[in-house]
């Protein structure tokens, strides 16, 4: 391969420039223009020197105080679904790697096929019996919600990586009169943490960001960060784009940080979740 | 091994979230698309007096052109982009990790910050992209008040979240293919463009299915870009059928209505894809044969 032409080289060069300026362009633009003093965010042509200011994050503290609080929602809804769709799909995905039988198989196809109904749809039906249940505009709601929507997937994905494990380690732990439960615990988890780790960063990512159900499900108390910045771009007294940039780069950096960090158990998760699915 | 009964008790969590809110759910939107209900009103049978007024409805056969023309446009155009990203990467790139993180990025930004970017990016005054695209002498993107602008935006903005996805499904496959096959193409004497058509994409072709039947599913219930950017407007042009849905149901207060475009919804995506999968491994096979 070291014998490529000068002129491809330079052509593969270019390509690359051009797909990180698609990919990463857009999201440097909001961070720089969330430091950039208000009355420049809007320069034609844009100004590229600038001297970095915090004037928006004031102005976000001052106009949209409430945008914290939906942050701690944000933060308290993810924590829940997260852990909520790793310990039901370790559950899940275990039986579905050891066991096997005519209904075990059933409701794993079940699990997938039902996961692929559009969730707008699901929001019909549910809205009245949420009311009735009295549990609109709750933390939990969101939480099983979101769960409900990545169990499947995150089933899958611990169901490949057990799999993976040799089930001769759990019968060696039975034999030494290890419960099931201690088994799993103690030595079969332990194993799969990874998978652990890749069906945990989807559901993470998808609760982190969700606009639609929190759009629908709720109002004030359970309000999360994604739908507070859907407000302020709506704004009726105009849209104080400043405080807006502010806004989105706190809702964004930690979770793009949180993504890079975690890349390798993001692919190898799609990988398992998708292809073999 | 068989079962116990411990065994099943492991599965009902998953189980039971997914009947009580997704299986039951879809039941009953089923039953409620053959009544005529709206709040304080009790259901009342009508037969499929729904499904007719959802084809009698202008705005729903729009709706459904909307979702029909955006999402090919989105899946195509991801599944060429992530194609020849994929195999830019697996042609080798400098610092791998950092270019791969660069390339997921779109993957961790909430819908809601997208549509953030891309209207500053196309602002009418001040938008870099706009005055990027006046720069090169074409007009600019009027996506608030031109429906085509509007949906173009949306497409844009649609490939730009989702291409992560499809890059990687197609990506990680193409690392898969041992390079041997490459040599051996070589050494029969296949020319780079024979490499790619008999080795890169017919190898590559579950890959690509995959990508393409999820992408289908998931862009054909499209709701959040559309609403965040125009709310189906100007004059319910922009609309596609989720928003329709949405707005039937909370705007009309019409559920019935609502639930008939829900299983319409439904129907039709899984038709797409069975249609797909059907003329996709034909193709497949009549290749083979």
């Amino acid at each position: 391969m070291s014998h490529r032409p000068r002129w491809i080289a330079a052509l593969r060069v270019l390509l690359l420039a051009l797909v990180l300026l698609w990919s990463a362009f857009p999201i440097a633009l909001v961070v720089l223009a969330s430091l950039k003093p208000a009355k420049h965010i809007f320069d034609v042509p844009p100004s590229v020197l600038f001297l970095p200011t915090l004037e928006n994050y004031r102005q976000l503290v001052r106009i949209w105080p409430e945008f914290f609080a939906r942050l701690g929602n944000s933060l308290v809804i993810t924590l829940g679904t997260t852990a909520l769709t790793v310990m039901a799909s370790s559950l899940a995905g275990y039986v579905y790697a050891r066991r096997k039988a005519g209904l075990l198989t059933a409701s794993a196809f079940f699990a997938v096929l039902i996961r692929m109904f559009p969730p707008i749809v699901i929001t019909l039906p549910l809205f009245p019996v949420v009311n009735w249940l009295g549990v609109m505009d709750t933390h939990g709601l969101l939480i099983v919600l979101y769960a409900t929507f990545f169990v499947s997937l995150g089933t899958w994905i611990m169901k490949t990586f057990i799999d993976q494990i040799p089930h001769e380690l759990e019968e060696a732990a039975f034999v030494d009169g290890a419960s099931l439960a201690q088994t799993i615990r103690l030595v079969t988890l332990p194993l799969a943490a990874p998978g652990m780790i890749a069906a945990g960063v989807f559901v993470l990512v998808y609760a982190w960001n969700e606009f639609l159900f929190a759009f629908i499900f709720t109002t004030t108390r359970a309000k999360t960060a994604p739908l507070l910045l859907s407000e302020m771009l709506g704004a009726v007294t105009g849209v104080d784009w400043g405080a807006v940039f502010a806004a989105a780069t706190i809702q964004l950096v930690p979770i793009l940080v949180f993504v890079i960090a975690v890349q390798k158990y993001l692919i190898a998760g799609l990988t398992a979740g998708s292809v073999k699915g | 091994m068989k079962p116990r009964p411990i065994h099943y008790l492991m599965i009902s969590p998953v189980q039971l979230m997914l009947i009580g809110t997704i299986f039951l759910p879809s039941l009953y939107v089923g039953w409620l698309s053959f009544q005529k209900s709206s709040f304080g009103q009790a259901a009342q049978f009508v037969g499929l007096a729904n499904y007719a007024q959802l084809l009698a409805d202008p705005y729903f056969w729009r709706a459904l052109v909307n979702t029909v023309v955006i999402v090919n446009v989105i899946v195509y155009g991801e599944l060429i982009l992530g194609l020849a990203i994929g195999l830019l990467f697996a042609g080798g790139v400098p610092w791998p990790r950092l270019m791969l993180s660069i390339v997921l990025a779109p993957y961790a930004i909430s819908e809601v910050v997208a549509v953030v970017i891309w209207k500053y990016l196309f602002e009418p005054q001040g938008g870099i992209a706009n005055f990027a695209l006046r720069g090169i002498g074409l007009p600019e993107l009027e996506w608030a008040v031109n429906p085509v602008h509007g949906l173009v935006l949306v497409t844009l903005l649609a490939i730009w979240h989702h291409l992560p996805f499809t890059f990687i499904i197609l990506y990680t496959a193409r690392l898969g293919i041992p390079r041997e096959l490459y040599e051996a193409a070589a050494i029969d004497g296949s020319g780079p463009f024979q490499c790619f058509r008999h080795v890169t994409v017919r190898l590559l072709l579950p890959a690509i299915l995959t990508a393409l039947l999820f992408r289908y599913i998931f862009a054909f219930r499209m709701f959040s870009e559309v609403w965040l950017l125009t709310q189906g407007g100007p004059a319910r042009t922009t609309e596609v059928l989720a928003v329709y849905l949405y707005k039937a149901a909370f705007r009309y207060h019409e559920f019935g209505l609502a639930s008939a475009t829900g299983w319409a919804m439904v129907v039709l995506s899984l038709l797409i894809a069975l249609w797909y999968m059907r003329v996709a491994y034909r193709r497949m096979f009549a290749h083979e044969s």
